[in-house]
């Protein structure tokens, strides 16, 4: 049966979705080819990119997922590594049939695959948590952190309110990042739904490290191991000291942020306060000074919620035919550091070709732990050099004053010296939509 | 006709630990004394000036205006008031934010025996009750403030982080080591860093158990076997205490403040003696590192507690009166809270580890207070910090084992004159300039005066102790390369030319004759410190993000109360 046969190669198209993700993976088999789209979302998009690129890179998807003979276009897997809208908009489906979301859910994929946080029985307000991915003292505790990160949704959509209302007190650099943070951290409700949709009933996967993603089934001859998130047990093992007040920080920043977000909000109703024209000189210095803080803080605890958010990013290893390609999606180094603790996936990393870079290029996605066990890594040119490649986009995300630039320029400097390193910044839109990378199977 | 005298203290209604600790369905409340003063409205004194701006909802709170000293209420508007009128009125919030403020600020100055500054130029710190709609709280150098949030909490009630004794009372300490220890918020070992979270957290909560109406409370929650106005003797044991004054206090106090930066107390409780915790991993975490500190300061003092119980007689047969039980509790976590801030001139100023405030702690009592009698408080010092892996940086002699030693070599006071030596940071450096090679200092380094404090210290007897404390610096900048000559080990893979910063220095504690008693330093050039040093500062990222990113308390806070792990190492 030619369908059980191994994959000859692997066409790996890196679309230019600006600042996202969005990777098709185009697995040749003698009869057909089989696609898994990893992530689809941006927020923000090139310059000259033209009218609804997300669409248009949809209608790509749809493209490339027709078969040659011109039957049904199929995509057969979806993964999505984890809620933030650079990952996830372009699954949005509110604009109709046109829209990228609804031209990829026509593609009837048979596999949704997300990280356990995402399962849709993993509800705060129900009670329920997902079977399986966690032990049984720990129900509690994975349900607390589901909350929590619903919380961080309200604490963006707070911050974004407050921000907005002091604009002219926090500065622009300030601002700008607090705006581009808080709306990648907002719940994208369309997308989140359209995914459960696609994944109703058997063909939804939500997966921690080690468990099946399902994807195997779908790609005979490919092995695909999930290397995190790890659930909370297995944090737990690494992390004696797990933060257990964490949950509840974010559950009190979102309650103090509804009551921000209020119209006129007031705290002690009767208390004699001064109008905005009224304030003494002696206290206006201070009140600057305040407001200054108070954007500071904003954006810290943005930094801080959009950390954990990436943390619940899958870290997908696909082995096909001799190759290991590896993708992490935006896992930082506390997402990675149950699977580095392990020496077994540590070996299994070692002779990885292929390496998706972690969170558009940011300081703390490729952990140097990480980056020091590739073999493949070389300063010449050669056969079997480890290829790197790289979604991002200059200018959106960090400063390069304080260092915390994406892409971070030492870490794009070891990409270009040790590897083959492609990124979607040199995409030409008007030729192309994506860089497609070939990678043949022995 | 003979002038009045002027009050000394202004007495003032404050909430003794927060809102969650009650007695009979009420807040607990206290009644502080602070140094007198006529307020404006904030109120706006001479070292503290209250803002109450609320930047989350851009309210400016006007002020109430204070009666004087001499009104028929003492000065202080909230006596009597009800609890819904102390927890509504913004006034009250103000109120007891500066009266915690002050009150600790009069211990640091009533400890060192002279004026403190804050760590700013300033003389007058900002405070501001409710700066933000938020679980933080946290000093800022730059904007000379303490700034205290507040939020909505389980039960729905808000929780105003001002009303906490122990939040204000740590923030103040931030505000007030800075002035008085610049160099400890410098990035040096996970002990230094862990110095400032601990040290705030001690005086904290000494603080609070230093209110009699605090300890009172406690001691009733936990007494099973109280009986009127006595407790039984089986309830006053030290594991009996720990449980009570230590995890009872902290099952009161209002547990969603946890959130704001971890639960100190219930943390440091849990933390048993052990030494195996200075070797964990966990435990290099800085602020991980201060619980321990926290922990064997918290057991010291229930020790000391449980040992003077002892030998109280009993009221009756197997009790004990319980007003004796509370004042013992109350004047022992006055005492160490005294002793602990007393220790921070005679530690050294940079690079601070553990080892070195016990040295100093030590030190400074047992120049104060030459025999101990009364609580034993040194043995039991060195005993429960051993107990934590804690060990003196110094010898000691057999009578006083762990006390910084006499200083070294000939030390000449020829050409300095004393008179100018107790103020003039000048005098005072050249005396340190004509004794640098007794001194050991490093010569080939930039040296400044950082601080010359005279201080009339009062012991516990009444003695008055008369010393001069001057500060100071060194600094020399060298590529890592060149550590080699001073023997200083350099991470493999930092570069040769890595411009490497190294810091020294000591505190001069002199006589009142002006002859120099201590020389507490730490040495430039001390190679096994500055290379563990430099392996610390290299692993979490010192080098590339710079010294300001390791200064903020916010920051620091919320890394607290998420217990965040610092992985600088990863990263690019």
């Amino acid at each position: 049966m030619a369908q059980r046969k191994k994959p000859t190669a692997l066409t790996l198209r890196a679309y230019q979705v600006g600042f996202g993700d969005c990777f098709l993976l185009t697995f040749h088999y003698d009869s057909a080819d089989r696609h898994v789209l990893i992530d689809f979302g941006s927020t923000g998009q090139p310059r000259n990119s033209g009218p609804k690129l997300m669409a248009r890179v949809a209608q790509d998807i749809r493209k490339v997922c027709t078969p040659a003979d011109g039957g049904t276009p199929k995509l057969h897997a979806v993964v999505a590594t984890h809620r933030h809208r650079d990952h996830i908009s372009g699954f949005d489906d509110t604009g109709g049939p046109d829209s990228p979301g609804a031209i990829i859910a026509g593609l009837a994929p048979d596999l949704v695959v997300q990280p356990w946080t995402e399962h849709p029985k993993a509800n705060p307000e129900t009670g329920a948590v997902t079977r399986g991915t966690t032990a049984k003292g720990l129900h509690a505790q994975s349900l607390a952190f589901v909350s929590a990160l619903q919380d961080m949704h309200a604490i963006s959509q707070a911050v974004l309110v407050e921000a907005d209302r002091r604009k002219s007190a926090i500065g622009k650099t300030t601002l700008k990042e607090i705006t581009f943070l808080g709306e990648d951290n907002l719940k994208n409700l369309a997308a989140v739904k359209n995914l459960m949709r696609m994944g109703k009933g058997r063909r939804g996967k939500y997966v921690h490290f080690g468990s099946d993603s399902g994807l195997e089934k779908i790609l005979p001859g490919v092995k695909v191991r999930v290397l995190g998130p790890p659930n909370l047990k297995q944090s737990d093992e690494i992390t004696k000291q797990r933060a257990r007040d964490a949950d509840e920080f974010w559950h009190f920043h979102a309650v103090a942020g509804r009551l921000t977000t209020k119209k006129t909000p007031k705290v002690f109703r009767r208390a004699a306060t001064y109008s905005a024209t009224q304030t003494p000189p002696y206290t206006r210095w201070f009140i600057k000074r305040m407001r200054s803080v108070r954007g500071e803080q904003m954006l810290s605890i943005m930094r801080t919620l959009d950390s954990v958010m990436n943390n619940t990013s899958l870290i997908l290893l696909f082995e096909v035919g001799g190759k290991k390609l590896l993708f992490p999606g935006d896992a930082q180094i506390e997402n990675w550091s149950y699977a580095l603790s392990k020496p077994s996936v540590r070996r299994l990393l070692e002779d990885v070709n292929l390496y998706k870079v972690g969170h558009h290029g940011s300081l703390n996605a490729t952990p140097k732990t990480l980056w020091g066990l590739f073999k493949n890594r070389s300063e010449k040119k050669k056969t079997g050099r480890l290829l790197t490649v790289c979604s991002t986009m200059p200018g959106k995300h960090g400063k390069t004053t304080s260092k915390t630039e994406v892409p971070r320029r030492t870490l794009v400097e070891a990409l270009k010296s040790l590897s083959d390193y492609h990124t979607t910044e040199d995409i030409k839109l008007k030729e192309s939509l994506c860089d497609t990378i070939t990678i043949p199977f022995s | 006709m003979r002038p009045t005298p002027q009050p000394r203290t202004r007495s003032l209604t404050i909430i003794a630990q927060d809102p969650g600790v009650k007695v009979k369905g009420k807040v607990l409340r206290a009644k502080i004394d602070i140094p007198a003063e006529e307020v404006s409205p904030g109120p706006w004194g001479y070292r503290v000036h209250v803002v109450d701006y609320d930047t989350s909802t851009a309210t400016l709170y006007k002020p109430r205006k204070y009666p004087s000293l001499n009104s028929k209420s003492g000065g202080d508007p909230y006596a009597g008031a009800s609890d819904r009128q102390l927890l509504d009125d913004p006034g009250f919030h103000a109120q007891n934010a500066y009266a915690v403020v002050m009150k600790t600020l009069a211990r640091f100055e009533f400890a060192l025996g002279r004026r403190v500054s804050w760590g700013f130029r300033g003389h007058q710190i900002k405070v501001a009750p409710h700066a933000f709609a938020e679980a933080n709280a946290f000093y800022s150098e730059r904007d000379e403030a303490l700034m205290f949030g507040y939020f909505p909490g389980l039960s729905g009630r808000m929780v105003y982080s001002c009303l906490s004794h122990d939040v204000v009372a740590h923030e103040t300490t931030h505000a007030l080591l800075d002035g008085l220890r610049e160099r400890y918020t410098d990035p040096s070992s996970p002990e230094q860093g862990g110095f400032h979270e601990g040290f705030a957290d001690i005086v904290a909560l000494l603080s609070v158990y230093a209110l009699p109406d605090v300890v009172g409370a406690i001691i009733d929650f936990a007494s099973e076997g109280r009986r009127d106005n006595m407790i039984a003797r089986g309830d006053l044991t030290l594991e009996s205490l720990r449980r009570s004054a230590l995890f009872g206090l902290a099952e009161e106090m209002g547990q969603e403040l946890s959130a704001m930066r971890g639960d100190a107390l219930r943390r440091s409780a849990a933390l048993t003696p052990s030494t195996e915790y200075m070797e964990m991993d966990e435990f290099e975490e800085p602020h991980r590192r201060g619980e321990i500190l926290v922990a064997a300061m918290m057991n010291a003092f229930l020790t000391v507690w449980a040992n003077r119980l002892k030998g109280l007689g009993e009221v009756e047969r197997g009790f004990l009166d319980r007003g004796r039980v509370v004042e013992e509790g109350a004047s022992i976590a006055d005492y160490l809270l005294t002793m602990s801030i007393r220790a921070l001139d005679y530690a050294p100023p940079t690079n601070l580890e553990f080892c070195d405030y016990l040295s100093a702690i030590l030190t400074s009592d047992r120049e104060i207070n030459p025999r101990d009698s009364k609580y034993n408080f040194r043995q039991i010092l060195r005993d429960t910090f051993a107990a934590y892996k804690i060990i003196p940086a110094a010898k000691g002699t057999r009578e006083e084992p762990g006390i910084w030693d006499s200083p070294e070599g000939s030390i000449s006071h020829d050409r300095t004159h004393f008179e100018s030596m107790q103020r003039d940071p000048d005098e005072v450096f050249r005396f340190i300039w004509d004794n640098r090679r007794p001194l050991r200092l490093y010569e080939d380094a930039y040296t400044q005066v950082l601080s010359v404090r005279p201080c009339l210290r009062i012991g516990p007897d009444g003695f008055a102790l008369r010393e001069t404390v001057a500060e100071y610096f060194q600094q020399v900048t060298l590529q890592a390369a060149e550590l080699k000559n001073l023997q200083i080990g350099v991470p493999d893979d930092m570069r040769k030319d890595e411009e490497v910063t190294l810091y020294g220095g000591g505190a001069l504690i002199f006589d009142e004759f002006g002859r120099l008693k201590y020389h507490v330093r730490n040495r430039l050039n001390d190679r096994e410190r500055q290379t563990q040093r430099l392996k610390y500062l290299w692993r979490y990222g010192f080098f590339r993000r710079g010294r300001d990113a390791f200064r903020n308390f916010s920051f620091m806070h919320r890394q607290r109360a998420l217990s965040t792990t610092n992985r600088a190492t990863e990263e690019w």
